[in-house]
């Protein structure tokens, strides 16, 4: 059932919602000019990442992450994939408080922020409920709704471009390599989920390829339209700098005040999606790990978005959820290393434990 | 010696429209038995007479009259129930049923009466289910189209049809079917009592199965690997899966240049979105956004507010009911007075409550709007149910705005996304695998 545009288009759909928001400020605070170097450095890592992972998985046809886990040895499994949990549910809780801040800007000044994540955790997790196949086949749906906005607004923040702003555009020495916060940013590239498929068919890198390519363009525009716009001495001291950029925005001839609504609106459908995706999996690794208890995936799912929903509302101002979340991306970064690698070698040596066995 | 002909007439004592005739053929004589209400007596008496003196003996009648000779008391029973005339001998030894010349009860073949299609042919289904069968046999002769019938029921044995091709319809997709339809215990007496046979969707305002009047439609879906069931005396033909196309695109669409029916079938998309959002876009930006609009038009929908009491979510709310019940009430009121509840509602809702201040003019508009919107998708169930589903949007636009109808209009995608009958989902455009040809 799984198809691989669908896939596709899920992997756009998250890599999008994370990019929106904090990551421009993560590259202003990396280098002060030549950003797309940093971007596309990052977007090469990815790629590097997933072809691991997919090799990895490669291996073991018919499998999920969960399933090597679990053939590594139970202990293997609670070992790598609890403290990923933990991560997942902090980075829905924090996610979806980040963004219920930023529509409470734009839409809804006076809604106390709580009435908005209810609506927010509900839908999430009736989505993830519902299971992998209505989150895909939505997606391609909300994709189409969604991403006109999005270029929508991209090419409408044009009328405000200053060329100057970005000049100088080349800087050799990579510096940012060597910093520690360049592999925060890898923390956004989420793409551990494709491995939560048990696919019929081999997924091929070939097929990600223009997802990755599409997702890279998509960060070069959302670091560089506030660039062009304010500048990178005023950006770095913006929150949220992709907002405050399409805000500025006014075309006389639309009817509407205001671009940020688009903005907005294609955020909403993002964020369902994105954190519908991490329930999702949340549920998947539950169940399968815990298979002493036979407790279905639905109720681990409803368990972990309250526990989650508790801990966004615990949160109390918007300078620390940004710093959890950081923190919460840098462990995010961890994970997305420390699994493709270790999939990848355990492929690799139970392969050849194999051939070595059939000789 | 007539043991058995005073059986059946014990069991009939209650239903005085049952008769046994007595007949002389070849100076013996013979009982007619039967409904006089199903069968034309004296036109079967006549018809037996005919074949009676072209026959050498009683036993070489009953062979020409008929394929069931000497069947037992149960089987007559259920024969004369089901409007056959039975034919008994004098000493009640041997009898046949009997297809008799039949009462008319059917109307026939008809023009559609709930679906007006243009450049197209008008015949219509009818009542009975065998003329139905035959209306799909007729214009699609190809061996490939399967037929498999049931009899289901508690109370009656209700007789359905199933039809496929094989080859196109999934294999795996005919066998959920074929053990779905004969585990049915209850009676079916309505199309949504069929509809419950194929799982979970109590709540649900999406139905598994898309009915259709047109015989160019069900044959459609049948080469679109669908399957198509008849039941017996519903003048429908039952598409199982419904899918989301069957509300935006039809078969005769493809009358005209591709061009023109891709523009129909754009325009049924934005019918459909717009039945969805356009009273909750209303609410969302006259009382909880009005600031994303320019200065100007802000002041002019405000204007077009001013003096009215209501609040907005509940004006609309009033007028989308309102609307809904006179739609519903047309369809009640027998044609004679349909027109005037038409032109009543027209004079309220267009002038009068504007007039009084009850209702602003922009309102008006966009009620107008999504009545004539949610009637240009194709087919009366789903326009019901889109114009159902825009409600809940309604209500969430009431609490949260323009983030109430984007909210609503995701989740109502999510939701279309979530249903699936027999494994293939419903917002699935066309059913992909291929059954074997074996």
């Amino acid at each position: 059932m799984t198809n691989r545009i669908q896939i596709g288009i899920i992997f756009i759909i998250v890599n999008l919602s994370f990019g929106y928001l904090v990551y421009p400020n993560l590259v202003y605070g990396l280098v002060k000019i030549a950003h797309w170097e940093v971007v596309i450095c990052q977007c090469f890592l990815q790629m590097i990442l997933i072809w691991i992972y997919i090799r990895g998985l490669g291996y073991f046809q018919g499998n999920d992450v969960i399933d090597i886990y679990l053939k590594m040895g139970r202990w293997a499994a609670i070992i790598f994939l609890s403290p990923f949990v933990i991560n997942l549910v902090t980075l829905v809780a924090l996610n979806i408080r980040m963004h219920t801040e930023v529509i409470i800007s734009i839409f809804l000044p006076r809604t106390p922020y709580w009435s908005i994540m209810i609506l927010f955790f509900f839908i999430s997790t009736y989505t993830a409920i519902k299971g992998i196949g209505t989150i895909l086949r939505s997606s391609v749906f909300i994709f189409f709704i969604v991403i006109p906005l999005v270029v929508f607004s991209f090419f409408t923040s044009v009328v405000n471009f200053d060329l100057h702003n970005v000049t100088p555009s080349w800087y050799s020495p990579h510096k940012f390599l060597s910093n520690v916060k360049f592999y925060y940013l890898l923390g956004f590239s989420s793409f551990l989920f494709l491995g939560f498929f048990s696919f019929d068919k081999k997924i091929t890198f070939r097929q990600l390829f223009v997802s990755c390519l599409g997702v890279a363009l998509f960060f070069l525009s959302v670091v560089y339209i506030p660039l062009f716009i304010f500048g990178q001495e005023t950006v770095v001291t913006l929150t949220t700098p992709f907002y405050e950029a399409m805000d500025s925005v006014d075309i006389s001839w639309f009817s509407f005040n205001r671009q940020a609504i688009f903005f907005g609106i294609s955020l909403v459908g993002l964020v369902i999606l994105a954190n519908a995706v991490m329930f999702w999996m949340i549920g998947r690794i539950m169940k399968k790990m815990f298979t002493f208890r036979t407790v279905k995936s639905s109720y681990w799912i409803i368990a972990f978005s309250v526990c989650a929903f508790i801990l966004a509302i615990y949160v109390p101002n918007k300078y620390l959820i940004e710093k959890y979340f950081l923190w919460c991306t840098s462990a995010q970064a961890y994970f997305m290393i420390i699994i493709p690698f270790t999939i990848f070698i355990y492929g690799f040596l139970t392969k050849r434990g194999n051939l070595g066995y059939e000789k | 010696m007539r043991n058995i002909v005073k059986e059946i007439e014990c069991k009939f004592s209650d239903h005085d429209d049952f008769f046994i005739e007595e007949e002389l053929v070849d100076k013996t004589a013979i009982y007619l038995i039967g409904f006089n209400t199903l069968v034309d007596l004296s036109k079967s008496k006549l018809y037996v007479q005919q074949m009676a003196a072209s026959s050498t003996s009683i036993n070489a009648l009953f062979i020409n009259l008929s394929g069931q000779i000497n069947v037992d008391s149960e089987q007559i029973i259920k024969a004369v129930i089901e409007g056959n005339l039975v034919i008994f001998s004098q000493d009640g030894e041997e009898n046949a049923v009997v297809d008799p010349i039949a009462q008319n009860l059917r109307s026939s073949i008809a023009e559609p009466k709930n679906e007006s299609p243009i450049y197209s042919s008008l015949d219509a289904f009818g009542e009975d289910i065998n003329m139905n069968v035959g209306m799909i046999r007729k214009r699609l002769s190809t061996e490939r189209l399967c037929h498999s019938s049931y009899q289901v029921g508690e109370l009656e044995k209700r007789k359905l049809s199933v039809l496929y091709i094989k080859g196109r319809t999934p294999n795996s997709l005919i066998e959920k079917v074929n053990q779905q339809l004969k585990q049915i215990k209850s009676d079916i007496e309505t199309i949504d009592d069929l509809n419950k046979q194929f799982g979970q969707r109590r709540l649900s305002p999406v139905s598994h199965l898309f009915a259709t009047e047109l015989p160019i439609q069900a044959i459609h879906s049948l080469k679109k690997n669908r399957i198509v069931i008849f039941l017996d005396n519903c003048p429908f033909a039952l598409v199982f899966p419904h899918l989301l196309w069957d509300m935006l695109g039809s078969v005769n669409d493809r009358n005209f240049p591709f061009i023109l029916s891709f523009l129909l079938r754009i325009f049924r998309v934005i019918g459909a979105v717009a039945t969805l959002i356009l009273p909750a876009l209303y609410v969302a930006l006259v009382s909880v956004n009005p600031e994303v609009f320019k200065t100007d038009l802000a002041l002019f929908v405000a204007k077009s507010r001013e003096g009215i009491p209501l609040s907005a979510f509940l004006e609309t709310i009033a007028m989308v009911v309102l609307v809904d019940l006179i739609l519903e009430a047309i369809v009640r009121l027998p044609k004679s007075v349909g027109p005037a509840i038409t032109m009543v509602g027209g004079v309220i809702l267009g002038q009068a409550m504007v007039e009084a201040k009850l209702v602003s003019n922009l309102l008006v508009i966009v009620i107008t709007a999504v009545v004539i919107a949610s009637s240009a998708v194709i087919g009366m169930q789903n326009s019901l149910y889109i114009r159902l589903l825009k409600y809940p949007i309604l209500i969430l636009a009431s609490l949260f705005g323009i983030l109430g109808v984007c909210m609503g209009l995701f989740f109502t995608v999510i939701y279309l996304a979530s249903l699936t009958s027999n494994d293939i989902p419903y917002i699935s455009f066309h059913i992909e695998e291929k059954g074997d040809t074996k």
